[in-house]
């Protein structure tokens, strides 16, 4: 027996004496997760970095509504309601999917897993096809980006938002191309956390952006 | 059929972003309806937070910092409905 299968099966002999699992896609007795960064620090970088843009486009959105209350008033009224709505379900249903797709490898499930992750990437393509299907219904609507200061926010926030949802998309092809390849497996899937986090901010990105532009008036 | 915890806040989120679109269809502009939804948005995220991306036993700093988010942006929301007059001359050059 060589050195690296001794060390090897030490590993496995340790994964399998600390990795519990409560069979609920919980992590609350993981050591993979419990007191530690999920995926990687520099994800949460770009998470935090994402998360302060965002932050900046609501603080110029509370600013532009204090000074232009009529429009701010007027504007969630004509837009389409109900593709903002379909995009909210698309994209809580693909941050759900994500999560399972997580719970799936840690138990050793990669077939799951991707199944799970090819879900969320047609929610996501859901949420493409919605926005291409909003933005042209605004048009028709005589709604633009020029329109007035509501929907110049409404469109800035929006399209950066789809933005992120494009590349997150793309993310989590790659994920799903890494589990195929069996480079993330039950012991070894730091990058499908990281990738998890960054779709699960974009997700609630749109928690604040949907009730900012489609609800309050 | 059981469902686990990651099924039912799928189910919690879907059921208060209908809330939220009925109440974009229906209710007249009000602080208590501002009140409502921010108390909302800050629900949904502390759901996401804690069991989509699994903060609730994670890194501390991280799951403060992302917490915190989603405990001031609603707030500020209410607060710049609430003073919408007061935010206007504060901004105005």
């Amino acid at each position: 027996m060589t050195v690296s299968n001794v060390a090897s099966e030490q590993f496995v002999g340790q994964a399998e004496e600390t990795f519990y699992l409560n069979g609920s896609g919980s992590v609350t007795t993981e050591p993979e997760t419990l007191k530690k960064i999920p995926g990687n620090k520099a994800v949460w970088v770009g998470i935090f970095a994402e998360l302060s843009e965002f932050a900046v486009f609501f603080i110029a959105y509370f600013i532009a509504k204090a000074h232009n209350p009529i429009e701010f008033e007027q504007g969630p009224l004509a837009l389409n309601t109900l593709a903002g709505t379909l995009n909210t379900f698309a994209l809580i249903t693909s941050s759900y999917f994500v999560a399972k797709s997580l719970a799936a490898i840690r138990v050793n499930d990669p077939q799951k897993s991707i199944r799970c992750l090819s879900y969320a990437v047609c929610c996501g393509a859901l949420y493409l096809l919605i926005k291409f299907w909003e933005y042209h219904w605004n048009v028709d609507h005589g709604i633009h980006a020029d329109t007035n200061s509501f929907f110049s926010m409404y469109y800035y926030m929006t399209f950066n938002h789809l933005i992120h949802v494009s590349w997150a998309t793309l993310s989590l092809l790659w994920a799903i191309s890494q589990i195929k390849v069996g480079n993330y497996t039950q012991q070894r899937h730091v990058g499908l956390t990281a990738i998890a986090c960054y779709w699960h901010m974009v997700d609630l990105a749109w928690v604040i952006i949907f009730p900012l532009l489609y609800v309050l008036r | 059929m059981t469902l686990d915890k990651l099924d039912i806040t799928w189910l919690i989120l879907l059921t208060i972003t209908m809330a939220n679109a009925l109440v974009a269809e229906t209710a007249e502009p009000h602080l208590v309806i501002t009140a409502i939804i921010c108390f909302s948005i800050a629900y949904k995220g502390r759901r996401i937070i804690d069991n989509f991306m699994e903060l609730a036993h994670a890194n501390d700093t991280i799951k403060k910092l992302m917490r915190a988010y989603f405990y001031i942006f609603p707030a500020l929301i209410f607060l710049t409905d609430a003073f919408s007059t007061q935010l206007a001359a504060l901004t105005t050059l």
